[in-house]
Order: structure tokens, then sequence, then C-alpha cells
């Protein structure tokens, strides 16, 4: 199963599947005190804020998330059932059946599942006293995240929608000799 | 689940004058009126209950002048295709929503990228999945063209590439970015110039450029790279610029001297004088004209060309940036007794300053 774009924190904290979570608060501090050390050596311009104020979110939420037992599971199982569900819509595609019912299954699902593991809980985690404590996060960090974590998530979502079947549309053929030509004749001004 | 839509026993609909609406969608690359052409509610269903020969759906059927176009009816010859006209009959009977044709929407997307309308062009790139990659060989062109000097090519390469941006963190679904220079101005002039080089007019130019070229582009990735650049093909590009985001800059040109000329005239009065409140003896007449004399607000009402009842500043600012979208470049606020105005403010001497006709300074103009 192809799991590009669908957020994962085991990866993101770099600790095991099986990880307990005394051994995801050690390689969180020990992550975030990384971090918090480069942010104070480089220059902040517009471009690294954003690229580390999402770093942080990320590690914050991967410690909220798999610190605790119950909601790793659930969060682990809507992830491979999300992935199971492409899987089935590819293959039924493949095969010609019609795949409406289960496209729209798998983008309410995708949408629910980003929307819930990617914004809302890295906005939450910005709350969480242990999460304060390392990274300092506070309201102007997360007046600045919303808009970087909404982007983070719709880029996510693009992601996948990529490498996924044609449904609104039917598929292009796209010959790039032609593209790179059409582009020729708008920057050269032709038939304006 | 949805209520499916009566039948209409007696409506036949022309299969041509569907391939007529397309075309025409196709060739002025219209975006909007190519899905409503698919839409459960299209009059170019037979389920539906709208009909192409009411007026208010004129607008969608081509007029003489269009049929004798040659991207017209190159478009209704693509259409006219068997294979797509069956393909769009058989759609336009589907009880469900259309997928639409790729092989009439990546004609539409470089039509309305040809025509400059980026936001559908971008629509439907998008839906293709080729919108990143359009963008990504639109720069690599701009930048050839700049190497060879060819500075409205990279400027057409630029507009294009940075016309096709879409806004992934729009809410809640993404949208294509766009041009709104009134709110953008309105950001640009935030907070308050506390020294001259607050003041964007008044940078040295290295630091108005940037500015300038990344607000004038809406992108500041794209503006980035122009930066190693040399200096006077930077200042070239953003006049090729200018003139590309606002044909009338000549006459703001003309009325930013003129201003400055006011401004200096303003600044000269003996304290007091131009006071709103001020202390005046004669006659009311007098008092009045005096007043009226006076007034900082004419400055800004000049800049914009009218004066606009009861407004502010920023009411003036977003009409400047509609406008003429390069302008609010060229002002900044100040505080003239108890009301704030926008002041014209440039460096006479700057580089950017001449080759865009700003510079008041007889000799000076590019």
């Amino acid at each position: 199963m192809v799991d590009d774009g669908y957020v994962n924190y085991f990866e993101i904290l770099g600790v095991a599947e099986q990880a307990k979570p005394g051994e995801v608060r050690k390689t969180y501090r020990r992550k975030m005190k990384d971090l918090v050390l480069e942010i104070a050596r480089v220059e902040i311009t517009e471009e690294r804020r954003a690229h580390y104020l999402l770093e942080m979110a990320k590690l914050n939420a991967g410690l909220c998330l798999l610190r605790d037992v119950a909601r790793r599971n659930a969060y682990w199982e809507e992830r491979n059932e999300l992935m199971g569900l492409e899987q089935e819509w590819r293959e039924a595609d493949v095969k010609g059946a019609d795949t409406d019912a289960l496209r729209r299954a798998f983008d309410a699902k995708l949408r629910d599942f980003l929307s819930k593991y990617v914004e809302e809980l890295m906005l939450d985690a910005g709350r969480d006293k242990e999460c304060v404590e390392a990274s300092h996060w506070d309201a102007a960090h997360e007046r600045h995240a919303s808009r970087i974590l909404r982007h983070y998530r719709q880029g996510l979502h693009q992601k996948i929608l990529e490498r996924l079947p044609y449904a609104e549309v039917t598929p292009p053929k796209i010959d790039w000799d032609e593209r790179r030509r059409v582009i020729a004749g708008i920057v050269a001004a032709k038939g304006d | 689940m949805a209520r499916k839509a009566p039948r209409s026993q007696e409506k036949i609909v022309d299969i041509e004058i569907v391939a007529k609406a397309l075309a025409k969608a196709v060739s002025e690359g219209d975006f909007v009126n190519f899905c409503l052409l698919f839409h459960p509610a299209s009059p170019a269903r037979e389920d539906s209950p709208e009909r192409f020969e009411t007026d208010k759906y004129a607008y969608l059927l081509p007029d003489d002048a269009l049929e004798a176009d040659p991207r017209f009816r190159e478009s209704l010859a693509v259409v006219r295709r068997v294979e797509t006209r069956a393909y769009i009959a058989a759609e336009l009977r589907a009880n469900r929503p259309a997928r639409l044709p790729s092989a009439l929407l990546l004609p539409l997307a470089d039509n309305a990228l040809r025509l400059g309308k980026y936001t559908s062009a971008a629509q439907a790139y998008e839906l293709l999945r080729i919108r990143g990659r359009m963008q990504d060989e639109l720069f690599r062109q701009a930048d050839a063209a700049l190497d060879g000097h060819d500075i409205a090519g990279g400027v057409r390469g630029y507009v294009a590439a940075t016309g096709l941006a879409y806004n992934y963190a729009a809410f809640p679904e993404p949208l294509p970015a766009v041009a709104d220079f009134e709110r953008r101005a309105l950001m640009l002039h935030g907070n308050y110039p506390e020294t001259p080089e607050d003041c964007i007019g008044l940078q040295e130019t290295g630091a108005l450029l940037r500015t300038a070229l990344s607000y004038l582009l809406l992108d500041p990735a794209a503006a980035a790279r122009l930066e190693p650049r040399p200096e006077d093909i930077r200042v070239a590009f953003l006049r090729e610029l200018v003139a590309k985001r606002d044909p009338d800059w000549p006459a703001f040109a003309v009325r930013f001297r003129e201003a400055v000329a006011m401004a200096d005239e303003f600044g000269d009065r003996p304290a007091g004088e131009g006071a709103p409140e001020g202390e005046s003896t004669g006659t009311l007449a007098a008092e009045i004209e005096q007043q009226l004399r006076a007034d900082p607000t004419r400055i800004m009402a000049h800049l914009v060309g009218r004066e606009l009842a009861h407004a502010e500043w920023w009411q003036y600012l977003k009409e400047l940036a509609y406008k003429h979208p390069p302008a609010p470049l060229f002002v900044a606020r100040q505080t003239v007794g108890d009301v704030e105005i926008l002041a014209p403010r440039a460096r006479p001497d700057s580089p950017v300053t001449r080759t865009l006709g700003l510079s008041w300074q007889a000799g000076l103009d590019a």
C-alpha cells in the first residue's frame, strides 16, 4: 500500500511502532531541544519561520498522539483503513468497475483524517503543558501556525489526490513537447 | 437522496447549439461557463427545464463576430470531432455529475492563459493535474527569455506563471490565488512609517526593487528568482511589469508629479495656515476659502484622480491600488494636523523613479 501523504507520526518522531510512552517522551525532548538550538543559531526569515513552526507543530502532535496508547492505536487503525480504501478504489478503477461510491467514501474519510490528525491535533498539541514547556509554544505561534498548518494539510491532500485515478475529468493525454511549444508562444506573445 | 428532476417530454436540445456554446467557452477560456454547460441545471441537458432559447442564456452562445474568429472555429472543430461529440452527448444524458472531457479542457486552459484569464487557466490545469508543471515550465522559459535580454518576454512568462499560483491554504477548498492589490496595498501600509526608510519609495534601489517585484508579482518566491540578476535588468523588468499591471500608468505619473508639487506647496505654508480648525480672521467666505485651499486631503484626492466623500487615507489607498496597482509603492501615510493622508514619496534620483516617469526634477525622467 502507498503511504505517502498519510502523516506518519512514528516516522516524524523517529520511534518504532511498539515504542513505549517513556521512549516517545525521551525522543521528543531530544528532538525538540535540537530544533530549538537550531532555531537559535540561524537568522529567522519568513520562509524559515514557517518551516520551523511546522516542524515544531509536528513534533508536538507526535508526542501528544503517541504517548497515549489508546489514541495512538485509533490513529494507526484509521490510517490503515484509509490506505486500504485507497487501494480498493485503485483496484476497482483498473477493473473498470463503478468507483463513484468508493471515491466518495475515500474522499470524506481522507478529509476527516487530515483535519483531525494534521490541523486539529497540531493546534491542540500546542496547548498541552508538556509541549508548551519543551517548545515554548504560545498564542503568537498558534496565530502564525494556523495558516501554515492549513497549507500543509492541503499539500498532503494534493499529494494523495495526484496519484489517484481521475474522477472529475477524463484522463488527459499530455504531450510535453506540445506543452513547451504552447508556453513558448505565450512568452513570445504569439497568437494574442 | 437527491430528488430527480422531472423530465421535460417536449424538450429536445440541438447538439449543434451545445457544440457552439462549448466552443465559445473553450475559445474564450471560460472555465465557469464550460462547467455550467455540464451542470445538472444546464440548458444543454434534456432533463433540465432551462433552455438556450431564453434571453438569460444568450451569453452562452457565440455572436456573428465570434463565429468568424479563427480560435472559435478551431475550438468548434475540436468539439465536432465524432468521439468528442459522442462523449459530450453521453455525459449530458447521464444521471450523475459529468466527467469533463479533457480534450476540451486542455485547449480551454491554454486559451485562458493566452488571454490572461489566469484564475480560469489555473482551475483547468489543476483539474488536469498539470498546473505545477506548467508553472515550472513558464518560469524556465521566462528565465531563458531574460537571459537573452528579452525583458518583455520574461515579464509575460513571470506574470503567467505567478497567475497560475494556487492557494492550498484557502478555506475550505484550495482556490486560485488572485491579484488582490487593494488588500495587499493595505498590508504594505499597515504600519505608520517612523523613519524615511520605512517609506517604500524612499528605500535604496535594491530594497525597493525587492519589495516592488514581490508585491507586483504577488509571489515573493518568484521575485526571489530575479534577485541574482543585475540591477539594470531588474529595473527594466519592473518597468515592463508596471506597464503590464497598469496600462494607465503614464496618467498616474503625471498626477504623481503634480501631487509632489502640491505637497511641497503645503509644506511651505506658515505654521497654522493649514490647520482645519485654525484661528482665522476676516469674513466667513475668506475663512472657508482658506480652509479649502489648505486641506491636505487634496493631495491624496489628486493622486487618486477624484475626491472621495468623507473618506480616510485607507479608502483612498484601496481605490489607488485598484486603479493603479503599482502606485501604493510610491505613497506613504503622513499625519498633517489631526488628519492622516497619503503623500507621494519617491527619491527623484533613483533609477526606479526615473524609469517609471515619476521624477519631478527636470531632465531626470527616462
